[in-house]
């Protein structure tokens, strides 16, 4: 009765003022011709409703909305993980005209929306323009389980008691038809009836106003209804206008699903689609793609990078719910006696128990009781008590405790808050000033002492508040990122919606943990209760904070910055020295520009979510990982041998070997060479260059970006050393088939240091029109971050496979190295991993004492090639030394900055195996598992029973039952026609290993 | 940029040539190109057709800014045996027995920097006459660490503009350049054209506008036609190179026909400034 009578006054006031709801406002703005169409529908919708709301007069509507169905949760629904569909109902529109027969059956298509997934679905009640009505709506809300919106001309205040009273769950409020003051009123009379408005706005003063009410919904229109024009960038132009704390929902424009997994991607919420939905054919099924393309990704590495959300200080059982609805992984029941939320163990107990009733088994939040300084037995007792899956210890414990406690131990240690001043100049990769730096040591030696004594979690949280415990303040974002990038830490303090996706991309921080951010507003003396909506947004903006930027940290790397990412002038290692940009004046413009369009890429979620997609359906990503027991057998059997044999070390070999070969050549093309290619033709079309170049050594990177590029319809020239052509003609005629030209290269030794030289001249000569597509992680700034980044997908995938296969990371990574895109997008994901070894192999060629190989690391000097300083093959006048290598793909003197820097620093071991070895190679796998590698490939099959041997590599032992991920780079079929020679040379797998081994 | 001796030469050289009402004459020889005697002597047929400088080019492997003259004549160089201390000794040859003319290596970055920081080879290259050094692929951006070795041998660096540089950023490598700024005429490598771009002139006078040291132009530049219109459009001085190694013929040794291309392109320049 209450809400009626309140509403009751509102309207009242309202209806003082005027018409201030109706033309006023605009005339005041002296937008009156601007305000256009929209204004011209509300005068006319005004005209229509005031004498029916007079009819109706204030008890009736008093009656309806007291009569009104419960609403249902429009907000709450927007705000679960992903984007949602709004699917809207029109009959016709000013825009469009008639869009949908006389005939057409709102109600089927109500249900069509429904059955293909849409959260809500929207209907129109305007009658002359949209031809709607409020029958329409009560007639959908009754035939449909989902909220539904009102789409409707508020212009008199008492409409929203109607459209409730009818049924609606959520009302349209377009902030062009209202002054701040009238709106913030209307919205708050519709969240007084139970309404869920959703403020619409289409600039960014409209965007002022709606922010200004206390609306949860906010939509940003792509369609300025002034002029009906529709602007398809606009919504993603003002999206970081709109406060995570809101639920934020895009409107107009939309194409496709592409669209729609835009919007996903750049943090909308929810799409309202009309038109494009009405016009469909099948409108089941084309809701059905919308939703589907609203899912956040389906990505084991994105699942692997999401943080752990635990939500603390839960004091009732609606805060259970709100945090077991949002997939929290872990509820904190706070016993700290004398702070707000404090429970009594009973309160504790039945919170516990209410959540493990409520919650699926396999998605239980763990429940953890919050305590400070208690004694051990206190804490057994507790534990036991709640049958905890954890404790946390938030006070002043010390690291001998743990080893008294039953259950793990959470530790949170604390940091002190942030200066008002510095808390705003965080930034992902800004280097801590030494005060923070200082701080931040200090925590990390005390948070180790407690990973040491078994502490199976860390929380960082802030000192000094009034409670033991936390004080709901952020700590200095320098120090937080230095401790996150040391230790896997978990997040407290002052998070809320609105700032937890910030703190979660500025940091490395596996783990957020949120009290007072998520409650809601309370009298003074209340005991905190959390909101639902803030919960939910909570635990969706802390997972999707780093969906689709694959390159922002979401765990610790502690190792040197330089192994990890070059600094801004692109230099790598540990020392800076191997990178930079050493080319012709011509090229800086290019190279310039192309440093900035990847800048702004590198982050840009809708450029990783367009890539994700292709390299899902296009080129088959994610590649398995496959155990490969035969060839593993067989290769222990060699390492064995290797160590006790002539040279042999006869160091301890394993005594069994697990080995997992990551499958690039299942990927579309052949090789890993695609990741790198697609997403550079992607770049080459947010460049707006119109003609790409490439170079090729084996011709897989030619045949991927041939491949990229008729995909997306650019011209492609592949540059090829003669030779190359010579030895891998089906991919010469591969790229044929796929519509590009190949430029054969006759200067120099005809291989792939000289396609590179003439792409390069080519580059300088087009440089305006064209972009290179350059092949390996090499090359100047930014070339090696860019190939990185699209290779390191293939270690990116593999840790999470092999994670899922073996439950730990493996001993031992090992990929074959030529320029080195392969190794390093294998590597990546292992460098910051201490227990993880990494090895590369080299060619060999003839043997490295010959000096015909082209092993630019172990036989190589720090040099500058082809635009960057890294190892490479030179004489002492620093003349470039030909490579030598049957393997064209590893047939290249230099080798990458990065791995350069990995070598240097003593990060990266080395093997080399001759064309010999890696025939032999070729030979025994294709025997053993059926499995043909590419040659190159075949180099670090060949080297995996030396580095076993300690022959080759670091020499220390692995452990006995050593674990090892294989790069697995590329298929075979492009070397059949030298295999073949080889074989007719009398080449062979070494007698009958291959077959011997397995009957064992 | 920092004053060097070796920067004071070759601005006095471009000096000369304007006190003289002429655009200075800038011819490159290949060093080692067919073989040390015969570039020695195209070196003395271009001084003593009337080089205001003379540019020496270092043969490299991966010559990735030149076209297919200049990788030709590269190449041809190295299986003749050319090293860096043949080019040294060219140098000191040329140096010793032309003294007038200031000499400027041009070269890669990995034959003089490479893994270090280049100070031993700027030390010889200018205790061999050497006035000043080109490296086709470092920018100023890089440049600073072999900047300040050079500058110790009193060596002057002389960087590059291109017609993709950005305005403001040609002055910021004009204001880098020592002894003189290289304007690179075309985009492109290098090599002979029958053409010169038909917006080199409005390059020209921006480039020169913005440049506290003299401006020389190169890159294409092959006939007194292009000369003359480079004169015209306020250039301190011509790089002629391609065309003056095509001249020497297939095997490299024609120096009738070099001296003969280098005295139509000498005078071309010194009768049309006025």
């Amino acid at each position: 009765m209450t809400i009626v009578q309140r509403a009751g006054r509102v309207d009242a006031a309202d209806r003082a003022n005027g018409s201030d709801a109706a033309s006023k406002p605009q005339r005041k703005r002296g937008t009156g011709a601007r305000a256009g169409v929209v204004r011209g529908i509300a005068d006319r919708r005004l005209a229509e409703v005031l004498p029916v709301l007079d009819d109706l007069g204030a008890a009736e509507l008093r009656r309806r909305v007291a009569a009104a169905p419960e609403p249902r949760p429009f907000a709450l629904r927007l705000a679960e993980p992903g984007l949602h569909l709004i699917a809207e109902i029109k009959r016709r529109s000013p825009s469009a005209g008639r869009i949908a027969a006389d005939a057409d059956d709102v109600l089927a298509r109500a249900r069509a929306y429904e059955a293909g997934g849409a959260a809500a679905i929207s209907v129109l009640c305007e009658p002359q323009w949209f031809g709607g009505s409020i029958e329409d709506l009560a007639s959908v809300r009754a035939a449909v389980t989902s909220p539904v919106l009102a789409k409707e001309f508020v212009v008199d205040p008492r409409q929203l008691d109607l459209l409730r009273g009818t049924g609606a769950d959520a009302v349209l409020l377009l902030a062009v038809l209202h002054r701040g003051r009238a709106l913030t009123r209307l919205v708050d009379r519709a969240l007084d009836l139970g309404l869920e408005p959703l403020v619409e706005a289409h600039d960014e003063r409209e965007l002022e106003t709606a922010l200004a009410t206390n609306a949860r919904v906010i939509g940003i229109n792509n369609r300025d209804l002034r002029t009906l024009d529709v602007d398809p960038e606009r919504a993603g132009r003002l999206r970081a206008g709109i406060p995570e704390d809101r639920v934020a929902v895009a409107e107009s424009g939309v194409r496709d699903a592409g669209t729609i997994r835009g919007w996903r991607a750049l943090g909308f919420d929810a799409a309202l689609v009309g038109e494009t939905l009405v016009r469909a054919g099948d409108p089941g099924a084309t809701a059905r793609a919308f939703v589907a393309a609203g899912r956040l990704p389906d990505d084991p590495v994105e699942a692997s990078r999401a943080p752990f959300v635990k939500i603390c200080g839960i004091t009732d059982e609606a805060g259970v719910e709100a945090a077991v609805r949002a997939g929290a992984d872990a509820i904190g029941l706070n016993l700290v006696p004398g702070t707000p939320r404090a429970l009594s163990m009973d309160e504790a107990v039945a919170l516990a128990a209410h959540a493990r009733r409520i919650a699926s088994p396999s998605k239980a939040p763990a429940i953890v009781p919050i305590t400070v300084d208690r004694s051990a037995d206190d804490l057994n007792a507790i534990a036991a008590a709640l049958d905890a899956d954890a404790i946390q210890l938030s006070g002043d414990e010390r690291p001998t405790l743990l080893t008294k406690l039953d259950r793990p131990a959470w530790k949170v240690i604390h940091l002190p808050p942030a200066s008002e001043a510095s808390s705003s100049t965080s930034s992902v990769n800004g280097s801590a000033p030494s005060g923070d730096g200082r701080v931040a040591a200090e925590a990390i030696k005390r948070a180790q002492a407690f990973v040491d004594a078994g502490a199976a979690r860390i929380l960082l949280d802030t000192s000094g508040g009034k409670h033991p415990g936390g004080t709901g303040r952020r700590a200095e974002p320098h120090a937080v990122a230095a401790v996150a990038r040391e230790l896997a830490v978990t997040l407290a303090g002052g998070l809320d919606p609105s700032s937890v996706g910030h703190a979660l991309r500025a940091s490395a921080a596996v783990g957020v943990d949120v009290a007072s951010g998520v409650e809601a507003p309370r009298a003074k003396g209340d005991r905190p209760r959390k909101d639902a909506l803030k919960v939910a947004l909570f635990a969706k903006r802390a997972r999707e904070a780093r969906i689709d930027r694959p390159n922002l940290p979401a765990r610790p790397t502690p190792v040197n910055a330089g192994l990890i990412d070059a600094d801004g002038r692109g230099w790598w290692g540990a020392e800076r020295s191997f990178g930079g940009r050493y080319v012709p004046e011509t090229l800086m413009g290019a190279l310039v520009e192309l440093e900035d369009a990847y800048t702004a890429l590198r982050h840009d979620p809708r450029y990783w979510s367009e890539l994700r997609e292709l390299l899902a359906t296009f080129v088959g990503r994610p590649t398995p990982i496959y155990r490969a027991d035969r060839l593993a057998a067989l290769i222990l059997d060699r390492a064995r041998a290797a160590a006790t044999g002539p040279g042999g070390t006869g160091s301890a070999v394993p005594g069994s070997l697990r080995l997992y070969l990551k499958r690039e050549d299942l990927a579309h093309t052949g090789a890993h060479k695609i990741n790198n290619a697609l997403g550079q033709a992607l770049l080459t079309r947010r460049l707006g260059k119109t003609r790409v170049i490439a170079e090729t050594g084996a011709g897989q990177h030619g045949v991927a970006t041939a491949t990229a590029c008729a995909l997306l319809g650019l011209p492609c020239v592949v540059y090829m050393g003669a030779e190359d052509i010579e030895r891998q003609q089906p991919n010469v005629l591969r790229m044929h088939a796929l519509g590009a030209e190949v430029r054969a290269v006759t200067s120099g030794s005809a291989t792939l240091k000289d396609a590179i030289n003439e792409a390069m001249r080519d580059w300088v000569t087009n440089v305006r029109t064209t972009h290179y597509v350059l092949g390996s992680a090499m090359g100047p700034h930014p070339y090696p971050t860019i190939v990185r980044d699209l290779q390191r997908r293939i270690g990116d995938e593999a840790a999470v496979q092999i994670l899922g296969a073996e439950g730990r990371l493996p001993d031992l990574a090992l990929a074959c190295v030529g320029g080195g895109s392969n190794a390093i997008g294998l590597l990546q994901r292992f460098v910051g991993e201490p227990g993880v070894r990494l090895a590369v192999a080299e060619a060999a060629g003839d043997g490295i004492t010959t000096g015909r190989h082209a092993a630019a690391l172990a036989g190589g000097s720090p040099g500058i090639l082809h635009g960057t300083r890294s190892m490479m093959l030179q004489d002492r006048d620093g003349q470039v030394v030909e490579a030598v290598s049957a393997s064209a793909g590893l047939d290249y003197p230099g080798v990458g900055p990065q791995l350069s820097g990995l070598y240097e620093a003593g990060r990266l071991e080395l093997a080399a195996s001759t064309d010999e070895d890696a025939f032999e190679a070729m030979a025994f796998t294709a025997e053993t598992e059926g499995i043909l590698p590419a040659l190159e490939t075949a180099h670090a099959i060949a080297a995996l029973p030396r580095l076993l041997a300690g022959i080759e590599g670091r020499g220390s032992a692995y452990p006995a039952d050593v674990l090892v991920l294989l790069g697995f780079s590329g298929r075979g079929d492009k070397d059949l026609a030298s295999f073949g020679k080889w074989r007719e040379r009398g080449g062979s797998a070494s007698g009958d290993d291959a077959n011997a081994v397995h009957e064992a | 940029m920092t004053e060097t001796r070796g920067g004071d030469r070759i601005r006095a050289a471009f000096m000369a040539a304007r006190a003289e009402g002429r655009t200075a004459f800038v011819p490159y020889v290949v060093a080692g190109y067919p073989d040390a005697d015969a570039s020695f002597q195209a070196a003395i047929v271009c001084i003593d057709g009337g080089a205001d400088l003379l540019e020496v080019g270092l043969p490299y492997s991966d010559p990735l800014a030149d076209g297919a003259t200049m990788q030709r004549a590269s190449a041809a160089a190295l299986r003749a045996g050319a090293t860096f201390d043949g080019s040294i000794d060219l140098v000191r040859r040329i140096a010793e027995s032309r003294p007038g003319v200031p000499l400027v290596p041009m070269c890669y970055a990995n034959q003089v920097i490479g893994g270090g920081d280049g100070r031993e080879a700027a030390r010889r290259l200018a205790d061999a006459g050497a006035a000043g050094i080109i490296v086709a692929d470092l920018t100023p951006d890089e440049g600073a660490p072999f900047e300040a070795v050079a500058a110790e041998a009193g060596l002057a660096v002389v960087y590059l503009v291109a017609p993709t540089t950005p305005p403001q950023r040609r002055r910021f490598i004009a204001e880098r350049s020592g002894g003189f700024l290289y304007c690179v005429s075309l985009v492109g490598v290098t090599g002979a054209r029958t053409t010169l771009p038909s917006d080199v002139a409005k390059l020209v006078r921006e480039v020169r506008a913005v440049s506290p040291v003299p401006v020389g132009v190169g890159f294409g530049v092959s006939r007194p036609a292009h000369v003359r219109a480079l004169a015209r459009a306020g250039a301190d001085g011509v790089v002629v190179a391609s065309a003056l190694v095509d001249a020497l013929g297939p095997e490299g040794r024609d120096l009738v026909a070099l001296a003969s291309l280098v005295r139509d392109l000498r005078n071309a320049g010194a009768s049309s400034t006025a």
